[in-house]
């Protein structure tokens, strides 16, 4: 057996964070969640693509010699933004099992006799009797010029000028990057629970004890929000690989670089904050000795991301009013509102790097005044440590 | 050597240490005694780096505690604390990993003692499913685990049933013969008189008596002699000279002899008021020295 070795800072922050990992792994309500979330993202893509799909397309049968009306059917269906199949028939008999077997939506029936029949199963839907009604006439029309012997009409094109071509991939962009917010926003409540509840357990067990005889209180709050963070990470980059993928796979989005783009910048905004929020969370938690006592002193960094979430989705719909350009450089906030604002209007490097910054700061703020916080309290056991007793205690 | 040197502390006005020394050889056992609140859990958490002292260090082969030194000593805290949702094996692996030990020579270790203290077959079981006992020999494997060079144990016999005793005063043993320095707390004192090299006596943040069971006995002040006389009348030896009753119920008599009085003239008096049924020096228990020396400092601690 070789004998112990001592145990660098940085290797004691690994043992840390490796036990946070595995114990965190086979817990049964992060695999749920976890596994929840996938089936949801997976669910979301789904319905995607069957509404998509399937949604506007008719089948119609044509029965009888017409001349033109198969083209003008496939005219008229383009026009009205229909995609029309049509399938010949040989007789009405024909056309009757066709519809009943569901293989097309409705029968032609122009066989010159009398005038032009459609044959449906129960009703015709808008679509069907528009495409067929305008073909009819627009066939019926030619004849009847063509009888009256004027030929070769020259009907003028119109020409269409979009006035806001990127309307449509705005609204695309809006709603990943509001997506990406609320993703961002369960994540970090999530991920801040999981810390918060690992140090009360910690005191509440009174391993702590056992644990800080061999380690500093910053290797043991450093190793719990890598360990933890890494997995969020992780959840956070799946979450996203497989929401971009599956937009780009089934052809959801007309944008698939900026909503590479605008996943990317939420997985990195996801970093920031949840450096500082797990140090928050890590730091509340230990000012109490017991799970029941948690929901208190977690409370109000619960509100602020809340209110953060609330501020992003409304920044969706006006990404340059001043609540939304002020809360986004506000650490705290801006990783819930800056990406929204990053993918729906125009936000200048500079605004983008100077929130980076500022939450940057803030995280080694919190990390600093927090790590003497989380020293002082997390050997006092028994009740609810103020913070203000916990900044002037001593540091053993 | 094992140093515990002129330790002060005080939580605002409560001083809770006022200069506690002692010193534990290699390879023996210290019992740690006390009453409730006499400071002996604060010197052990100071030796831990768990609370700091005001004066005073604690020092291993002449060097002051420190992380690294720390991290080679095994420690059973008051409060007990494990993961409740770890399993046995991979908690004590884990703590064998904390305290230096590469991953295979965690588990090897870990598997080890789990086997030795008789958790074997609950190697796979969450710690929160194990009996109160059970989960103290985790404990105390945690403790064991990194092949420590000193352990410093707080009350580890509390809550044991007298077999949980028994092999935790086994494993004691067993360490100390191979060298190891144990300071254990407790306030089973038959136990410490029975394990223990030597004892420390702690009152009022003051250690009051140090040295071994024997030492302590000789220091006392008077000798006491024990004599059952079942059918002398009551008070039969308070007209002795040189001898000052104890106690006295129903002719069991202990009697308290002044340096030069003549054990034998008080047995010549107890055969005059008949039979005498029990005649011997007492060997005042590690309890009745406990009693002595705490008490010795109450009324100063009054004054103070």
């Amino acid at each position: 057996m070789s004998a112990p070795q001592d145990v660098g800072s940085a290797a004691m922050v690994r043992l840390v964070a490796g036990r946070e990992l595995s114990a965190r792994l086979r817990d049964k309500n992060f695999i749920i969640s976890s596994v929840f979330i996938l089936v949801l993202l997976l669910g979301t893509l789904g319905l995607q693509v069957v509404l998509n799909s399937g949604s506007e397309e008719t089948r119609v049968g044509l029965v009888g010699e017409a001349p033109g009306l198969e083209e003008a059917l496939a005219a008229q269906g383009q026009a009205l933004g229909v995609d029309v199949v049509v399938s010949r028939l040989d007789d009405e008999a024909a056309a009757r099992t066709a519809i009943e077997d569901g293989e097309v939506d409705g029968v032609l029936v122009a066989d010159g006799g009398q005038g032009p029949e459609l044959l449906v199963e129960q009703s015709a839907d808008g679509s069907l009797q528009a495409v067929v009604q305008g073909a009819v006439g627009q066939v019926a029309v030619a004849e009847q010029l063509a009888a009256a012997g004027v030929t070769g009409l020259d009907v003028p094109e119109v020409t269409v000028t979009a006035l806001d071509p990127d309307a449509d991939r705005d609204g695309q962009r809006v709603v990943v990057a509001i997506i990406g917010t609320g993703l961002l926003y369960g994540l970090l409540i999530l991920f801040g629970q999981f810390v918060a509840q690992g140090v009360v357990e910690e005191k509440s067990s009174r391993v702590v004890e056992l644990l800080l005889s061999s380690m500093k209180p910053w290797q043991l709050l450093a190793g719990k929000i890598l360990g933890l963070g890494l997995l969020g990470l992780a959840q956070i980059v799946v979450i996203a690989v497989v929401g971009v993928a599956g937009a780009l796979a089934f052809d959801l989005v007309d944008i698939p670089g900026e909503l590479i783009g605008t996943a990317v910048s939420v997985v990195l905004w996801f970093v920031l904050a949840y450096a500082l929020y797990a140090s928050i969370f890590a730091v509340a938690a230990s000012l109490v000795s017991r799970q029941e006592d948690l929901g208190t002193v977690i409370m109000p960094t619960t509100l602020v991301l809340v209110a953060g979430f609330i501020v992003g989705i409304q920044a969706a719909a006006n990404p340059d009013g001043t609540l939304a350009v002020v809360t986004s450089f506000i650490p705290g906030l801006s990783p819930l509102v800056m990406p929204v604002r990053q993918a729906a209007g125009e936000v200048a490097a500079w605004e983008v790097g100077l929130a980076v910054v500022l939450a940057a700061v803030a995280v080694a703020l919190v990390v600093r005044v927090g790590g003497r916080v989380y020293a002082a309290s997390l050997l006092r056991t028994g009740g609810k440590t103020k913070l203000r007793e916990a900044l002037r205690a001593e540091r053993v | 050597m094992l140093e515990f040197d002129e330790l002060y502390k005080a939580y605002g006005p409560n001083r809770v240490l006022e200069g506690v020394s002692f010193r534990v050889r290699p390879g023996s056992m210290f019992g740690f005694c006390g009453s409730n609140g006499a400071g002996k859990t604060t010197t052990m958490r100071i030796a831990m780096g768990l609370a700091r002292a005001d004066a005073g260090e604690v020092r291993w082969q002449g060097r002051p505690l420190d992380q690294a030194v720390r991290r080679r000593i095994g420690y059973m805290p008051e409060e007990r604390g494990l993961y409740p949702k770890m399993k046995v094996g991979e908690q004590v692996a884990y703590f064998a990993r904390l305290h230096g030990l590469d991953r295979a020579a965690a588990r090897r270790a870990a598997d080890e003692w789990v086997e030795v203290l008789g958790l074997g077959p609950r190697r796979g079981d969450a710690v929160e499913k194990l009996s109160l006992g059970n989960q103290q020999r985790v404990q105390l494997a945690a403790a064991l685990v990194s092949r420590p060079e000193v352990l410093i144990l707080d009350e580890p016999f509390s809550g044991l049933d007298p077999i949980g005793v028994d092999s935790l005063a086994e494993a004691l043993l067993g360490q100390v013969r191979q060298g190891v320095p144990v300071v254990f707390s407790s306030h089973q004192l038959d136990l410490v008189e029975r394990l223990c090299d030597s004892v420390g006596i702690l009152a009022r943040g003051r250690m009051v008596a140090t040295g071994t069971v024997d030492e302590l006995r000789q220091r006392e002040a008077g000798q006491l002699l024990r004599v059952v006389v079942p059918d002398a009348a009551p008070g039969w030896a308070s007209g002795l000279p040189g001898v000052r009753v104890v106690s006295e119920q129903a002719g069991d008599t202990v009697l308290e002899l002044k340096a030069d009085t003549d054990d034998q003239a008080v047995l010549a008096a107890a055969l005059t008021t008949g039979r005498v049924a029990h005649f011997a020096w007492q060997q005042p228990t590690l309890v009745e020295l406990f009693r002595e020396a705490v008490a010795a400092t109450t009324p100063q601690e009054v004054a103070a």
